[in-house]
């Protein structure tokens, strides 16, 4: 349906993601920064911008800005300057945030993301630090407005893309990847319901071949569903807008989860006028050839290059290795269990079975009730025969309720599957000697009756049998 | 460079301070004179000199990444003319 509406024209969405460095203390100052504390208690005097104050800037923040520079394959910039950029807002208690304009720590990198057509190349126009601002609760007063101050100045990352996605499926892709890459360097926690990571994203819309249309910037998205929602319903609303003859206005729009629709929050008649100009607070901030190759030592195997791996050492699909790498514990959990066992299973036990389970709680990897070891010594017992896949189900879904290992719930349950040939050639013997009709009825040709044979041999071991084997072995015996 | 009523007026509803019509000539007057004392900088060559943000030849200084609260709630509300619930607490505003 979102085709349909947009079909014949072009999308051209460009995004800013507000990332918060995953840092103790403040970007300027030595506050904490940890989340939901008391309201107005991880304030310094920096913070709520006391006459006199002086900000320093915090070195962990300018590594994890460098590192993320580096995971998005983008130009680290050995001389930056903090500017200030001038607003007059309750929660901004400076009169102005202090952030880079022209000279910032990053400049020009890419990120790749998969779309339905191949590899998609997403240009990175720049990344730079800046703080982020307190907090504005309009709704605990009818008359007031309140304002909590403990996340103005927590150290942001802005990265800003370059307008190269064209649907909001690709906008999403674009969003997961970053985020992805941060969570794997460390930098930031990708924690997008306490709004660690958010995004702000431009739409336009214009006709194949006609130039680009005008942009509205939608604010502060905060998760995937929000991002595509927002992209299809201000595309949508563009284009109805541009068929009834009318213009698009460039504006800032905000999104509402509740409604699904975007509305106005200030036209570009209102558009802020920042005013900036290099903080003569802070000194340029200049980074050493050295120290910036150290850093570059010290990046991890990022998703690109572990989904290579897993798709050339473990011989995965591109699909299940994306599925596999697009989350930094998920790859460790399947790392762990790998190793030494059939890649084959362990995937399908991992992204189909565990997935299933941990989506039926509403968990993520990290809080999975199944360690990797446990998972493990489950696929273990499938591989050597031991239980089959139906039975390994029910022996997961007891392993999540109670705790207890593979091993002890199959003993318990008496579940170990009987692989024995001689043992099940018995039970083979017993069906068919107490089937003496429908063995005849079968040799005669009526064939579907094999099926009955199987069952009634399953049955006769407590469904403990392998399957394979029964199968193999009442072939054989029929046929003779 | 020359300050007219109407930027001036601009300038004061960023800052969200009202200027009054009796004060709008005078103050204009004295910012031509600012910008014009300023503008005698215009007058040197910086044909080959780059821009610069800062004219201290020193290194920007870091701090570790160390966690020192030692400002109270109460310090930091203390001269917060409203307060509530530890909030500050401001006219209605949404934007």
């Amino acid at each position: 349906m979102v085709a349909q509406m947009i079909e014949g024209w072009n999308l051209v969405i460009g995004i800013e993601i507000h990332a918060q460095v995953n840092s103790k203390s403040k970007l300027f100052s030595s506050s904490p920064t940890d989340f939901g504390s008391k309201p107005n208690s991880q304030v310094s005097l920096i913070d709520a911008a006391m006459p006199g104050m002086l900000p320093v800037i915090n070195k962990f923040c300018i590594e994890q800005a460098v590192k993320s520079g580096i995971g998005l394959n983008a130009k680290i910039n050995k001389k930056s300057i903090f500017d200030r950029k001038n607003y007059f807002y309750q929660d901004l208690p400076q009169g102005y945030q202090i952030s880079q304009y022209k000279d910032p720590i990053v400049g020009e990198g890419f990120v790749e993301i998969e779309t339905e057509n191949g590899q998609k190349k997403i240009g990175v126009e720049r990344l730079h630090l800046e703080q982020d601002a307190g907090k504005s609760l309009h709704d605990q007063d009818p008359n007031f407005t309140f304002v909590d101050l403990n996340r103005s100045g927590i150290a942001l990352m802005e990265i800003v893309s370059k307008p190269d996605m064209s649907s909001p499926e690709e906008a999403v892709e674009y969003v997961r990847k970053v985020r992805s890459i941060l969570r794997y360097l460390g930098t930031c926690d990708g924690n997008m319901e306490q709004g660690s990571l958010r995004a702000d994203v431009n739409v336009s819309v214009n006709k194949p071949g006609n130039e680009l249309g005008t942009r509205c910037e939608i604010k502060n998205l905060n998760s995937f569903k929000f991002i595509h929602a927002a992209i299809v319903y201000e595309a949508k609303r563009q284009i109805k807008l541009i068929e009834q003859g009318e213009s698009v206005n460039q504006e800032t729009r905000l999104f509402n989860t509740q409604s699904g629709e975007t509305r106005s929050m200030r036209s570009k008649e209102d558009a802020h006028d920042y005013r900036y100009f290099p903080d003569p607070d802070l000194l340029p901030l200049t980074l050493d050839d050295d120290w910036i190759k150290g850093l570059q030592d010290s990046i991890p195997e990022l998703p690109d290059q572990i989904k290579e791996r897993f798709i050339n050492e473990y011989s995965l699909s591109s699909y299940d290795a994306n599925i596999i790498v697009s989350d930094k514990a998920t790859s460790e959990y399947f790392e762990d269990v790998v190793k030494n066992r059939n890649p084959k299973l362990v995937t399908t036990w991992v992204t189909g079975e565990l997935f299933s389970i941990l989506n039926k709680k509403n968990l993520i990897i990290e809080d999975s009730p199944i360690t990797s070891k446990q998972l493990g010594e489950l696929v273990d017992n499938i591989e050597n025969g031991k239980i089959s896949n139906r039975q390994a189900k029910e022996v997961l879904e007891e392993m999540c309720e109670s705790g207890k290992g593979a091993l002890e719930i199959i003993d318990e349950k008496g579940l170990s599957q009987i692989s024995d040939e001689n043992e099940i050639e018995s039970l083979v013997d017993n069906v068919l000697n107490s089937n003496p009709k429908n063995v005849k009825k079968y040799k005669n040709g009526k064939e579907k009756l094999f099926g009955f044979f199987v069952g009634e041999a399953m049955k006769l071991s407590k469904g403990k049998a392998n399957p394979k084997i029964v199968n193999d072995l009442i072939k054989k015996k029929l046929s003779q | 460079m020359e300050f007219d009523k109407k930027s001036l007026l601009k300038l004061g509803k960023l800052a969200r301070i009202s200027i009054s019509e009796d004060k709008l000539n005078n103050l204009s007057k004295d910012l031509n004179s600012i910008l014009e004392f300023v503008d005698q900088l215009k007058e040197i060559n910086t044909d080959q000199v780059d821009p610069t943000s800062n004219s201290l030849n020193q290194a920007l200084e870091v701090r570790d990444d160390k966690v020192d609260n030692q400002n109270s709630t109460e310090d930091v509300l203390e001269n917060a003319p409203e307060k509530e619930m530890d909030f500050f607490v401001v006219p209605k505003v949404i934007e």
